[in-house]
């Protein structure tokens, strides 16, 4: 556990060496197709997965709750 | 006096300054209300249904809508409704009563669950059939599931903050839920990288509907000559009609049903995103999910191996009951599941999307899931959105994997010894992995000219999913999504 925390740990800190990207250099990362979320298309069919199996959440959206599902 | 009046106005005048120096224009968070429709057709089949204690069929289909409309209401504060709107029909939640499909109850159906449990006495003995691999004709047979959600976010001045509220309600037929969230986001490193806080707090309630035969029983006070039990013969494993008077009769094993009818769930969420490079960007979500309550399903049925079985219909069907010939004989439940009153969740994700060239992005995802009930999972799923026409249509191939070990209260149809203290037959908590294959395709249109009244249409999304459950399980989804901008 603590060796992959320390791991966690290292990659975090090794972003912050990475170049900043400034505002007008942000054409690429602006397109919606890199948007770092579930896609608003894909609602139901996330819905259907957490009907469907265990393991939800940690996907910027629901975790649990708010339906009769596991 | 003279000195302070002096310093009090030259502050003043500062303030001045400082108001008409930072009087810089700041783009709008949301320029203009948006407008967002998408619909989806679910259809699913496989033979282990969990109504059903493990075997049957589980077909299902759901046809669903959503409308979310986003309005700005200054240029920082964001004003969102959501309402959700699902029907579904299934098979497997039709046999809740399995007897319905039978002669007499079949006449006159008002759809009234209770009446259909009664009506079972009006039938002439030998005559009330049920199977868990036929669909039967009861209310529970369909639902339609509504959901709410208003949600208010404000960013800050400089664009580096973002508060936001959410309240939820959703309903079903036995199942009611009050939500409520916030969030916090904060940017920094020229907004490179951005940290982001979210709690939940769903408080649940169930509305609990039963197996016939188990809320029947406790209905009439365990006579099994009254009630909807009257004039219905039952019979043993060998298909000889049992002595209802007797000692060796079919009873559940637990007549306390769900003492505890709330669910409520916590969850917080802790996400970090940064900016790789121009092209490359990641994200990176942990999860904490408590959740506290009647977290079994009370529809659920139970066959335990070390008790004898009891049924209902057609004698001779008895040796062919797990399989899908068997469209006559129903065999009485020995309980509802019964799961632990927690359940503690944490499941880790993280997102890395890379442009590769202006006509191809890859979009790539991972989950590694963990609760106490002993559930691990893994998830890793990729996109490729592939862009023609100056992204202006967009194709998205897309393959998705998942697996899961099996929960400690799971095992098959008649596989669980009466001795334990939780189990359950529902193969969503077995142990299993799926493949998942779909397309999406999008056109964008960024001037959005073509026009619906005041609204122009940005973006119209369809997209095709198969799903394919080592257990046998197979599904198919179809979404259509539209997005409108008000002029």
């Amino acid at each position: 556990m603590i060796k992959k925390t320390l791991l966690v740990l290292v990659i975090l800190g090794s972003f912050n060496s990475c170049v900043v990207v400034k505002e007008y250099e942000k054409v690429y990362l602006n397109d919606p197709d890199m948007v770092l979320a579930d896609k608003k298309i894909n609602k139901f069919e996330t819905s259907f997965q957490v009907y469907r199996e265990a393991a939800s959440g940690a996907n910027g959206g629901k975790s649990g709750g708010g339906c009769g599902c596991n | 006096m003279k000195k302070q009046i002096s310093i009090l106005v030259l502050m003043i005048s500062f303030y001045g300054f400082s108001q008409n120096a930072t009087n810089t224009y700041t783009k709008r968070v949301l320029e203009n209300t948006e407008v967002d429709l998408i619909s989806s057709f679910y259809g699913q089949d496989g033979d282990n249904a969990a109504v059903t204690g493990g075997i049957g069929t589980e077909k299902l289909t759901d046809i669903a809508s959503t409308i979310t409309v986003s309005i700005p209401l200054n240029a920082n504060d964001i004003f969102t409704i959501d309402a959700t709107i699902s029907a579904y029909s299934s098979a497997s939640s039709s046999n809740l009563n399995p007897f319905d499909a039978s002669g007499a109850s079949r006449g006159g159906d008002d759809d009234d669950e209770e009446d259909d449990n009664k009506s079972a006495k009006k039938n002439v003995a030998g005559r009330v059939n049920g199977s868990p691999w036929v669909e039967s004709s009861g209310a529970s047979k369909g639902d339609v599931w509504v959901n709410g959600d208003i949600g208010y976010s404000h960013s800050s001045e400089n664009r580096n903050s973002i508060i936001g509220a959410n309240v939820s309600f959703a309903k079903e037929f036995d199942y009611t839920s009050i939500g409520l969230g916030g969030n916090f986001t904060k940017l920094f490193n020229e907004k490179n990288t951005e940290i982001g806080l979210k709690a939940n707090i769903y408080m649940d309630s169930w509305q609990p509907a039963y197996p016939t035969e188990i809320i029947s029983y406790k209905e009439v006070n365990n006579n099994l000559n009254d009630g909807f039990f009257e004039g219905v013969d039952i019979l043993d494993q060998k298909g000889s009609i049992i002595n209802k008077t007797g000692n060796t009769v079919w009873s559940p094993f637990n007549t306390s049903l769900v003492e505890n009818k709330s669910r409520n769930t916590y969850s917080a969420s802790l996400s970090f995103s940064q900016i790789l490079s121009k092209k490359a960007q990641i994200s990176i979500f942990l999860d904490i999910v408590q959740q506290n309550g009647w977290l079994a399903n009370p529809m659920q049925r139970v066959y335990f191996g070390d008790r004898a079985n009891y049924y209902i219909g057609n004698a001779s069907s008895i040796s062919n009951y797990t399989s899908s010939k068997n469209t006559d004989v129903f065999q009485l439940a020995d309980d509802i599941e019964r799961l632990p009153d927690t359940r503690f969740k944490i499941p880790v994700g993280a997102r890395l999307n890379q442009y590769i060239n202006e006509n191809i992005a890859i979009r790539t995802y991972y989950r590694y899931y963990t609760d106490d009930w002993g559930m691990k999972s893994h998830t890793a799923s990729i996109e490729l959105p592939i862009k023609f026409s100056l992204g202006k249509f967009t194709l998205y191939p897309n393959y998705r994997f998942y697996n899961q070990t099996a929960s400690d209260y799971f095992a098959p149809f008649e596989s669980h010894l009466s001795s334990s203290d939780y189990y359950t037959s529902d193969y969503d908590l077995s142990k299993f992995n799926s493949h998942q294959y779909g397309l999406g395709f999008k056109y964008t249109d960024i001037f959005a000219k073509l026009k619906v009244f005041k609204f122009g249409l940005k973006s119209f999304d369809l997209r095709y999913s198969y799903y394919d459950r080592s257990d046998g399980l197979q599904a198919s989804i179809v979404s259509a999504g539209i997005k409108f901008v008000m002029d």
